[in-house]
C-alpha cells in the first residue's frame, strides 16, 4: 500500500487527524461532550450539502457550518437555559434535516456525498494532507497553549470562574476545536463514524490509566495504531478503511476493558505480581 | 509572598492592624429580577475570621460571589483589598475560594498534586507552564493541610474528609490574603467537620489569613469565628459570636426557635432548633 502516493498520504492524513482527535477525545471524555461530537458531526452533513449544491468544497463549507452548530450548542445551552442534550438533540436533527432537503431538491444524492458520510481516506490529496496538518496545528496548540486552564475548566468549573479562569472562553473554544476536528476527520472516517474518533481513544485511556498525562499518552497509542492497522487491512482484504478503523478501535477499547486495573480481577493480578 | 502592584499598594499604604480587607455598603443584588441582598454593610479587617450564617436561600453564596466579583451589585460599593470588584479581577490570586460541593467524576484522572496545581493557575499567568517554584508552592501546601504522602494519589480515592482538604490546599497554594469559603464543611461527619475547623484556625493564625466562612452551622461557627453576620436577604446582625447568638434576631432571620447553650471557646454550644 505504501508503494502507491495514495497508500503515503493515506497515512500520513490518517497519522495527524489521530494525533489531534487523541488529544481533543480526553476532555471530550472528562467533560463529557461525546453527544456533543455526534451533535456536531451529524450536522456536519447540512454543510456538505451546501458545499456540493453551492459548488464550493464541501469539507470548507462543513467546516463554517460545524463551527456555527458548534458555537449555537455553547449559546443556546448557556442563554437558552437548555441542557446541552436538549440542545444537540434539536441542532443535529434539523441540520441533518436541511442536509437532506437540500440534496433531494438539488437532485444531489451520488457517490460524492456517500463519500463524506463514510469516508474516503485513499482519495486525500497533499493538497488535503497540507490543510489537515495546518488546522490539527492550530487545534493542538489551542489544546496545549491553555492546557492547565481547561483541564481546571473540566475539572470544577466553578472554582475556575472564581480564579479569573476565561471558562467562557474555553468552553466555546473546546467546542470550536471539536468541530475543527471533526470536520477534518470526515475525509477519513466519514460523517457517520467521526464521533467514534473523538470519544474511543480517551476512553480506552481511562480503561487503563488513573492519570490525565497517562489518559493522553494511552489515547493517542489506540488512535495511532487504529489508523495503522485500519488502513493496512482495508488494504490488504478489500473492506471500507473508516469502517476498518472504527472497529480496530473498538477492539482495542474492548481489551482495555478487559485488561483494565479497575476490574477486581485484574486488581488481584496486579496485587499479586507486586507482592 | 509576592504581591501585585495593586495589593502591595494596599498593604503597604496602611499600618498592619489596622487595615480593612472588606468594605461593603448598602449592597443590593437582584437576579432574574428578584432581589436576592438588600441593604448588606460589613466590614472585615485584615486577619479576622467571620461567619457568615442564614437558612438556606438568604443569599450567603451571592454575598461570595458579589466579593468574588461575579455578581455585580445594582446599588451599594463594595472594596475588597481597597479595589473594586472591576479592579479585582486581575488580582484573584489572593483570595482563595472553597465551592460549596465540588461535583467532579470518581474516576476524573487526576492526582491530588494536580488537583491542588489547578489552584496555580491564576499565578502561573495565561500561556505559560507550572515552574519548580509553583511546584514548591503545590507541595508546601499539600504538607500544611498533613495530606503530604497522598499526592499521587487519585482525587477520586480520597475520603470526604481528604477531599475537603485537598480544595482546602488548592485555595492556599497561591498569594492568598482572603479565604472565602461556602460551607466548606458540609458533607463530612463531626470529627471530621471538628478535624477541619481545628486545620483551618490553625493555617490562617499561621498564614496571618483573612476568613469569611459561610455555613448553617450557627454552632460552629460561634466556636471558631471572631464575629458573625446573619443575614436572609438584609442584614440582620454583626456582631461578636455571643452577642448574635444570643440576640432575638438570629431567631427572627431563621424565622424559627433556638435554644443556645453557648459555650463560646469553650467545648462548644449545643443547640437545640424548633422550627
Amino acid at each position: 500500500m505504501l508503494a502507491y502516493g495514495f497508500g503515503q498520504r493515506a497515512l500520513v492524513g490518517g497519522l495527524i487527524i489521530a494525533a489531534t482527535c487523541s488529544f481533543i477525545s480526553f476532555f471530550v471524555i472528562v467533560r463529557r461532550l461525546a453527544f456533543v461530537g455526534m451533535g456536531i458531526s451529524h450536522a456536519a452533513f447540512g454543510g456538505v450539502s451546501i458545499g456540493i449544491v453551492a459548488g464550493v468544497d464541501p469539507i470548507l463549507a462543513a467546516g463554517g457550518f460545524c463551527v456555527l452548530v458548534a458555537g449555537g450548542i455553547g449559546w443556546l445551552s448557556r442563554k437558552g437555559r437548555l441542557h446541552e442534550d436538549t440542545v444537540i438533540g434539536i441542532l443535529f436533527a434539523s441540520a441533518m434535516a436541511f442536509g437532506v432537503l437540500l440534496v433531494s431538491l438539488a437532485h444531489a444524492y451520488n457517490l460524492d456525498l456517500m463519500s463524506y458520510l463514510f469516508g474516503s481516506i485513499l482519495a486525500l490529496s497533499w493538497t488535503d494532507v497540507i490543510i489537515a496538518a495546518a488546522l490539527s496545528a492550530a487545534v493542538i496548540s489551542f489544546l496545549v497553549l491553555f492546557f492547565k486552564e481547561l483541564l481546571f475548566f473540566v475539572f470544577d468549573e466553578e472554582t475556575a470562574t472564581a480564579s479569573g479562569v476565561p471558562v467562557r472562553f474555553l468552553y466555546y473554544g473546546l467546542l470550536i476545536a471539536m468541530a475543527v476536528t471533526i470536520v477534518v476527520s470526515i475525509k477519513l472516517v466519514g460523517i457517520i463514524l467521526v464521533s467514534a474518533l473523538l470519544v474511543i481513544p480517551g476512553a480506552t485511556g481511562l480503561q487503563l490509566t488513573r492519570n490525565y498525562r497517562g489518559v493522553i499518552v494511552v489515547s493517542l497509542v489506540a488512535a495511532v495504531t487504529s489508523v495503522v492497522a485500519g488502513l493496512f487491512l482495508s488494504s490488504g482484504f478489500d473492506i471500507p478503511s473508516g469502517a476498518t478503523i472504527v472497529l480496530v478501535l473498538f477492539a482495542e477499547f474492548m481489551l482495555a476493558v478487559l485488561f483494565s486495573p479497575r476490574r477486581p480481577y485484574m486488581a488481584r493480578i496486579v496485587g499479586k505480581g507486586q507482592s | 509572598m509576592k504581591r501585585s502592584c495593586r495589593v502591595a499598594e494596599f498593604f503597604d499604604g496602611s499600618a498592619e492592624g489596622a487595615r480593612t480587607l472588606i468594605e461593603l455598603d448598602g449592597v443590593r443584588v437582584s437576579l432574574s429580577g428578584h432581589t436576592v441582598l438588600e441593604d448588606i454593610s460589613f466590614s472585615l479587617e485584615e486577619k479576622m475570621f467571620l461567619g457568615v450564617v442564614g437558612p438556606n436561600g438568604a443569599g450567603k453564596t451571592t454575598l461570595l460571589r458579589v466579593l468574588l466579583g461575579l455578581v455585580k451589585p445594582d446599588r451599594g460599593s463594595v472594596r475588597v483589598m481597597g479595589m473594586t470588584p472591576v479592579e479585582l479581577k486581575h488580582e484573584l490570586h489572593h483570595i482563595g475560594y472553597m465551592p460549596q460541593q465540588v461535583v467532579f467524576d470518581p474516576v476524573f484522572p487526576a492526582s491530588l498534586f494536580d488537583v491542588v496545581m489547578m489552584g496555580r493557575t491564576c499565578c502561573i499567568g495565561t500561556l505559560r507552564f507550572p515552574t519548580k517554584a509553583d511546584r514548591v508552592a503545590v507541595h508546601g501546601g499539600i504538607r500544611m493541610v498533613g495530606l503530604d504522602g497522598l499526592e499521587r494519589r487519585p482525587i477520586g480515592e480520597l475520603s470526604g474528609g481528604e477531599q475537603k482538604r485537598a480544595f482546602l490546599a488548592r485555595a492556599l497554594c497561591r498569594e492568598t490574603h482572603i479565604l472565602l469559603l461556602d460551607e466548606p464543611t458540609a458533607g463530612l461527619d463531626l470529627p471530621a467537620q471538628q478535624q477541619f475547623m481545628e486545620l483551618l484556625v490553625e493555617l490562617k493564625e499561621h498564614m496571618g489569613l483573612s476568613v469569611i466562612f459561610v455555613s448553617h452551622d450557627v454552632n460552629v461557627l460561634a466556636r471558631f469565628a471572631d464575629e458573625m453576620v446573619c443575614i436572609n436577604r438584609t442584614m440582620h446582625l454583626h456582631g461578636k459570636p455571643q452577642e448574635v447568638l444570643g440576640s432575638e434576631k438570629l431567631k427572627e432571620a431563621y424565622r424559627c426557635e433556638f435554644d443556645f447553650l453557648v459555650g463560646v471557646g469553650g467545648q462548644g454550644p449545643e443547640a437545640g432548633k424548633d422550627c
